[in-house]
C-alpha cells in the first residue's frame, strides 16, 4: 500500500515540477522597434552559412541579438512556414522563401514588407535580373525578397561510365558533345551503345531534364502573363515535354524519381551518368555515392545554355514588430559581402552577378569531382538565364505536369495520354 | 454473469507480479504458456524489432552505405560519429529539447488519464439526462480530420497569445475523445456496479467514491491510457512544429532539423530517432511489469 | 439528516455533469472552434493565403461529388483500411490472449510487443519505404530468394496498398493487442476455472467467455481503428518520398483523403476547398461508424 501512496505523491510531484517549468518558459517574447534590445528571429531551411555575418552584425549594430533556427525538411519548412504567413503571426523577423514558394507568396504580396519602399530598386542591379524577378510581383511594384544564392545548373557525369562508352572524359570535350539537347540526347544514344551488357542509362530521369528545357524555350511556361493557363496553346511546354520523352524513348533513362531511395542509389551504383546538377547537389552527390567514389564524378556545362534549380530570397513578413532592422539584416546578408561570405562558408552560388568575375568564384574547385572548377560552371548555368514569369499558380501546375510525366516514364501511360492527364491536371490545379 | 462476481472478489487480490507468492495459483487458472506460445511469441517480437534493429544498422554507417545491395545487415562503425554529430548541431538543442518532450508529454498525460477517467466513469456507470447525446460527442470528436483544423487552431493560440510558448503545445491535447472513450469501455467491462453501491450504502459521495473506489481500480487501464498518451505526445510532430517557436523545440521538431533542406542524411536521421526512441524504451522496461498490474486490487483493499 | 440527503441528491444530479465538464470544456475551446471556423470556410471561396474571396455556398460541395481525384482517395482509403485493420484485430486479439498467459520473462514479451508504437513515424516512414524499395529493399530480396519477381511496390496500385497496410499494422498491432490485455486482465479468472470444470475447450472458452466479456474494448478498439484508418496521412505521405509526396503516386494510386485535403490546402492554397473535402470525409467517418454500431448491436441481439 505504502508503494501506491509513494507513486501517487511522485505522480503529484512530476505534474507540479512540469507545469511550473512549462509557465516559466512561456512568454518571453521581446523585441519592438522603440526598445533598446532587440531579438531578430531568422527562420532558414538547410544551411545558409551566416554564422559569422549574424556577429558582425551583431558588432555594427548593439542591442541587436539574433536567433537563428534552421528547419532541415524543405517540404514541411514551407508548410510551417505557408501557415504562419496565413494566420498572420508565428513567423521570424527575416524568412527565407525557396524558389517553390515564391509565386504562391507574390500571390499576397501584402503578407510582406514592400521593400521597394525600402530602396530596393536602387540594388536591383546586383542581382541577376530573373533572380531580382523572381521575387517582385508582375506589374513590377512590389518586391518581397532579396535573391540570396541561385541553383545554377551544370550537368554532373561520370568519368568511368563515360571512358567505358568509349566517350571522351575531359570536361571541355564532354561539353562541346552537347551545346544543344538534341546532341545531348544523340550522346547518350552513342553512350548506350557504347555500354551494351551494362544497366546504367545515360540520364536520371526526363523529368529532371524537362524542366531545364521549359525554363530555356520561353519568357513564360504554363501562364501567359495575365496569368491566364496557356500549357495548350504556348508551344514551349509540349515542345519541353517531347523532348523529355524523346529520351526515356530512345532508353537513355534510368527513370528514376527525384530524391527517392532508388535515386540516392543510383549515384553510388552507376545507375546514370549524367545529372543535371545544381552547386548544392555537388554534396549531396558526394554523400549518396560515398568516398569509394572519389574522382569518378566530374562536372560539365549544361545543354542549351544554362538552368537554375533552387535558390532562395530573403523576405521581411508584415508582421515582424521590428521591421526596420529586419529590412537591414535583410539587405545585409544579401548584399555582396555577405553573398561571398556564405559562398564561402557553404559554397551557395551567389545571385549577385558582379561577384562572378571574383577570384574566389573563379578559382574554386571541387576535389570530389575531380577538381572541377566548380564555380565557373555553375557561374555559367546561372548568368544566361532570362526571366521566365511563372503564375500564381505555378508550383501545382508544375506538379501536376511532372507527374504525369513519371506516369509516362513508368510506361503506366502512354505520351499521349500521359500529355492529355498533365494538361486535364493543370487545368484543375489552376481553378 | 455478475452474480458470481461479489462471491469471488476477495481470491482477485493476486497480482500479476510473476515473482508473487500467489503464482502457482494464477497459473492454474489462467491457461499456461506452451512452447507453442514461446514460439509464437519470438516470432511477433522478431517482426516488431526486425525494423529496429534496422534502424540500429542505419545509425552505425555512413548514409551512402544505406542503399546497397544486398541491404546491409550488420551495425557499422559510425554510430558514435552520427550520435556525436546529432549533439553537436547547435540548432537541434536536443538536451533543451528532450526536456521540453518530457513537460508536455507528462502534462497532457496527467491530464488526459485524470479527466478520461472521470468522464470515463461518468459515461460508464452514473445516470444523468443526455449522456448518450454526450457520449455521442465525444465519440464524434475523434471522428474530425486533424489536418485541416491546424489552421484556425494556431490563429486561435495567436489570439489567447500562447502561440510559440510550449502551452501551445500541450493545451489541445489535454484531453481526447480516445481516453474518454477507452476509460468508459473499460469501466464498464471491469468495474461491477455492486462495487459502487456498496460505496454509496455506506454514504459516500459521488466525487471519493470515485477517487477511493473506481480510479485505484483503474490502475491498469490508467497504466496502458497513459503510456500511449505520453507515446503519442512524445512522438508527436506536426502540432509541435507548426506551432512552437523554433528556438524552443520538441524532440521530433528538433530532429527534423537534422536533414539537411534539399536532402535527408538518413544515417544522422536514424541516430537521432534513435536517441529520441530510447528514453521512451526505457520507461518500458522500468514500468513494464506495472503496466498491467493486479486487477481490482486497489479496489478490494481501499 | 435532511441537508445530508439534499447534498446526497445534488450528488447523484450533479456529479456527472461536474465529471465530464472538464471535457467539454477543453474541447469546446480547442477542438470546436477550429471545427466550425472550417466549416465556415468550406462556404467561402477561400485561399490560405489570400483569405475569404466570396461566399460560394455549397458550391465547394457540388464542386466535390464530380472530383475524380476526391473518389479516387476515398477508394484508396477504404482498401488500404480493410487491408490493415482486419489482419490487425485478429493479429492483436490472438497476441493479447498469448500475453496473458502466464510467461517467463513477461515484462521483455510485452515490452517487445509494443516497441513499434515507441517508435516515431518518421523513423518507421524511412525504415519501411527502404524495406520495399524495387531494387535493393530487403522485402524484394526476401521474395527474390523464393523466386518471385521484383515487385514496384510504389509504383503498383495494390502492391502499394499492401505495403502500405503493413507499415499501419507494424505500428499499431501491438498497441491494440495491449488494450486488448488490459481487458482480458478484467475478466474475472473464476469464469475460466467453472467452464474448465464444465469441460469446456480452450476454443470454447475463447468464444462463449472471452469475447463477450471482450465486447465492450472490442467495440472501442474497432471504432478507434476505423476512425484513425479513414484518416490515413503520415504512413502513405512517408511512403513516397521525393518530389509531390502529397499526391500518393504519379497516378495518384495510395493518395488517402486526408492527403488530399493537405494537398488542397497546401500545394493548391485551396483552403475553403480543402475544407470541404475535410467536413465531407468527416461526415463519411460518422457514417461508417454508425454502420459499424449498428452492426454491433445486431451481433448483440443474435446472441
Amino acid at each position: 500500500m505504502s508503494h501506491t501512496r509513494r507513486s501517487r505523491w511522485l505522480a503529484t510531484a512530476a505534474a507540479l515540477v512540469a507545469m511550473s517549468s512549462l509557465a516559466a518558459c512561456g512568454g518571453d517574447d521581446s523585441g519592438s522597434d522603440s526598445g533598446e534590445d532587440v531579438t531578430l528571429r531568422v527562420n532558414l531551411f538547410g544551411k545558409f552559412g551566416y554564422t559569422d555575418l549574424y556577429k558582425q552584425f551583431e558588432e555594427e549594430h548593439p542591442g541587436v541579438k539574433i536567433v537563428e533556427t534552421a528547419e532541415g525538411d524543405l517540404g514541411k519548412y514551407n508548410t510551417q512556414l505557408t501557415q504562419r504567413i496565413a494566420a498572420g503571426s508565428g513567423a521570424g523577423d527575416v524568412v527565407a522563401i525557396e524558389e517553390g514558394q515564391a509565386v504562391n507568396f507574390l500571390a499576397s504580396a501584402d503578407k510582406f514588407v514592400n521593400l521597394q519602399e525600402h530602396g530596393a530598386k536602387d540594388l536591383e542591379d546586383q542581382f541577376l535580373p530573373w533572380k531580382f524577378a523572381g521575387a517582385t510581383t508582375a506589374d513590377g511594384a512590389t518586391t518581397i525578397g532579396l535573391g540570396t544564392d541561385v541553383g545554377g545548373l551544370a550537368m554532373c557525369y561520370r568519368r568511368d561510365l563515360f571512358e567505358k562508352a568509349g566517350l571522351p572524359t575531359d570536361r571541355e570535350a564532354v561539353a562541346a558533345l552537347w551545346p544543344t539537347w538534341d546532341e545531348f540526347i544523340a550522346t547518350g544514344e552513342k553512350f548506350q551503345d557504347g555500354i551494351k551488357g551494362s544497366d546504367a542509362k545515360f540520364i536520371d530521369s526526363a523529368t529532371n531534364t524537362y524542366n531545364s528545357i521549359l525554363m530555356q524555350s520561353a519568357d513564360h511556361t504554363y501562364f501567359d502573363k495575365d496569368d491566364n493557363l496557356v500549357i495548350e496553346s504556348n508551344p514551349a511546354v509540349k515542345a519541353a515535354w517531347d523532348k523529355a520523352l524523346e529520351m526515356d524513348e530512345k532508353g537513355i533513362s534510368a527513370e528514376l524519381k527525384s530524391f527517392s531511395p532508388e535515386w540516392n542509389a543510383g549515384f553510388k551504383n552507376g545507375d546514370f551518368a549524367t545529372i543535371a546538377c545544381p552547386a548544392w547537389m555537388t554534396g549531396y552527390i558526394k554523400d549518396q555515392a560515398g568516398e569509394e567514389n572519389a574522382g569518378k564524378w566530374d562536372i560539365a556545362t549544361v545543354p542549351g545554355g544554362g538552368g537554375n534549380w533552387g535558390g532562395s530570397w530573403l523576405a521581411v513578413p508584415a508582421d515582424s514588430k521590428n521591421q526596420d532592422i529586419a529590412i537591414e539584416l535583410v539587405k545585409f546578408l544579401s548584399n555582396a559581402d555577405g553573398q561571398l561570405a556564405a559562398f564561402n562558408a557553404v559554397g551557395n552560388l551567389p545571385s549577385n552577378p558582379n561577384l562572378y568575375e571574383d577570384p574566389a568564384l573563379q578559382e574554386a574547385t571541387n576535389p570530389y569531382f575531380s577538381d572541377a572548377p566548380v564555380g565557373q560552371l555553375f557561374v555559367a548555368g546561372a548568368a544566361n538565364l532570362e526571366p521566365v514569369f511563372l503564375g500564381a499558380k505555378n508550383q501545382p501546375v508544375r506538379d501536376a505536369v511532372e507527374n504525369a510525366m513519371r506516369s509516362v516514364e513508368n510506361g503506366q501511360r502512354s505520351s499521349s495520354e500521359g500529355w492529355d492527364v498533365a494538361v486535364n491536371d493543370a487545368e484543375k490545379a489552376a481553378g | 454473469m455478475t452474480t458470481p462476481m461479489t462471491a469471488t472478489l476477495p481470491t482477485l487480490t493476486a497480482t500479476d507480479d510473476p515473482e508473487a507468492p500467489s503464482r502457482k495459483r494464477r497459473r492454474s487458472r489462467v491457461h499456461r504458456a506452451s512452447p507453442l506460445t514461446y514460439l509464437v511469441l519470438a516470432f511477433v517480437v522478431l517482426a516488431s524489432i526486425g525494423p529496429l534493429y534496422y534502424m540500429v544498422v542505419m545509425a552505425s554507417r555512413p548514409n551512402s552505405d544505406i542503399t546497397s545491395n544486398p541491404p546491409p545487415l550488420t551495425p557499422g562503425s559510425e554510430l558514435g560519429d552520427n550520435v556525436t554529430r546529432v549533439f553537436e548541431n547547435p540548432d537541434v538543442v536536443f538536451a533543451q529539447s528532450l526536456l521540453n518532450s518530457l513537460m508536455v508529454a507528462t502534462v497532457a498525460t496527467i491530464s488526459v488519464v485524470t479527466l478520461s477517467a472521470l468522464a470515463g466513469f461518468a459515461f460508464a456507470k452514473l445516470r444523468f439526462r443526455g449522456k448518450n447525446f454526450f457520449l455521442l460527442c465525444v465519440i464524434g470528436t475523434m471522428m474530425v480530420p486533424v489536418q485541416l483544423g491546424l489552421v484556425p487552431l494556431y490563429m486561435l493560440m495567436g489570439w489567447i497569445g500562447l502561440a510559440g510558448s510550449l502551452w501551445s503545445a500541450v493545451l489541445p491535447f489535454l484531453v481526447t475523445g480516445f481516453g474518454v472513450f477507452f476509460m468508459r469501455q473499460y469501466v464498464m467491462q471491469a468495474i461491477p456496479d455492486e462495487l459502487i453501491e456498496a460505496a454509496r450504502v455506506d454514504g459516500a459521495s459521488t466525487t471519493r467514491i470515485f477517487f477511493q473506489v473506481i480510479f485505484p481500480a483503474l490502475r491498469p487501464a490508467v497504466a496502458v491510457l497513459g503510456l500511449l498518451t505520453f507515446m503519442e505526445r512524445w512522438n508527436d510532430f506536426m502540432w509541435p512544429y507548426l506551432t512552437l517557436a523554433p528556438e524552443n523545440p520538441t524532440v521530433q521538431v528538433a530532429l527534423s532539423r537534422l536533414s539537411g533542406g534539399y536532402y535527408t542524411d538518413q544515417a544522422l536521421v536514424m541516430a537521432g530517432t534513435l536517441l529520441a526512441t530510447v528514453p521512451l524504451v526505457l520507461v518500458f522496461v522500468l514500468f513494464g511489469r506495472r503496466i498491467v498490474g493486479g486487477i481490482m486490487e486497489g479496489g478490494v483493499k481501499g | 439528516m435532511h441537508l445530508r440527503d439534499r447534498l446526497a441528491r445534488i450528488d447523484i444530479h450533479g456529479a456527472p455533469y461536474l465529471f465530464i465538464a472538464p471535457f467539454f470544456l477543453l474541447f469546446g475551446i480547442f477542438g470546436l472552434f477550429p471545427l466550425g471556423y472550417t466549416l465556415w470556410v468550406s462556404l467561402h471561396d477561400w485561399t490560405l493565403l489570400g483569405g475569404n474571396e466570396g461566399w460560394v455556398g455549397f458550391g465547394n460541395y457540388t464542386e466535390l461529388f464530380s472530383d475524380d481525384y476526391f473518389w479516387n482517395s476515398l477508394l484508396n482509403t477504404f482498401a488500404i483500411f480493410l487491408i490493415a485493420t482486419i489482419p490487425q484485430m485478429l493479429v492483436a486479439l490472438g497476441l493479447a490472449q498469448v500475453l496473458n498467459a502466464s510467461l517467463r520473462a513477461i515484462t521483455f514479451w510485452r515490452v517487445g510487443v509494443i516497441i513499434p508504437t515507441a517508435t516515431s513515424v518518421a523513423a518507421v516512414g524511412i525504415i519501411f519505404t527502404m524495406a520495399f524499395s524495387r531494387d535493393f529493399g530487403i522485402v524484394n530480396w526476401m521474395i527474390g530468394l523464393v523466386g518471385v519477381d521484383p515487385i514496384a511496390w510504389n509504383q503498383e496500385r495494390i502492391p502499394s496498398w499492401i505495403a502500405i497496410a503493413t507499415m499501419v499494422d507494424w505500428r499499431w498491432t501491438g498497441y491494440n493487442a495491449l488494450i486488448l490485455l488490459a481487458a482480458l486482465q478484467a475478466v474475472p479468472k473464476d469464469l475460466y476455472e467453472s467452464a474448465r470444470l464444465d469441460g469446456a475447450s480452450a476454443a470454447r472458452q475463447f468464444w462463449s467467455i472471452t469475447i463477450p466479456m471482450l465486447r465492450p474494448t472490442l467495440m472501442f478498439v474497432v471504432t478507434v481503428s476505423t476512425i484513425g484508418g479513414i484518416q490515413l496521412f503520415t504512413e502513405p505521405l512517408l511512403f513516397n518520398p521525393g518530389a509531390n509526396a502529397i499526391t500518393g503516386g504519379d497516378m495518384r494510386q495510395f493518395q488517402t483523403s486526408a492527403m488530399y485535403v493537405v494537398e488542397q490546402a497546401f500545394t493548391g492554397q485551396r483552403f475553403g476547398y480543402a475544407a470541404t473535402v475535410a467536413w465531407v470525409l468527416f461526415a463519411v467517418i460518422v457514417l461508417v461508424s454508425l454502420v459499424n454500431s449498428l452492426l454491433v448491436r445486431r451481433i448483440r441481439s443474435a446472441d
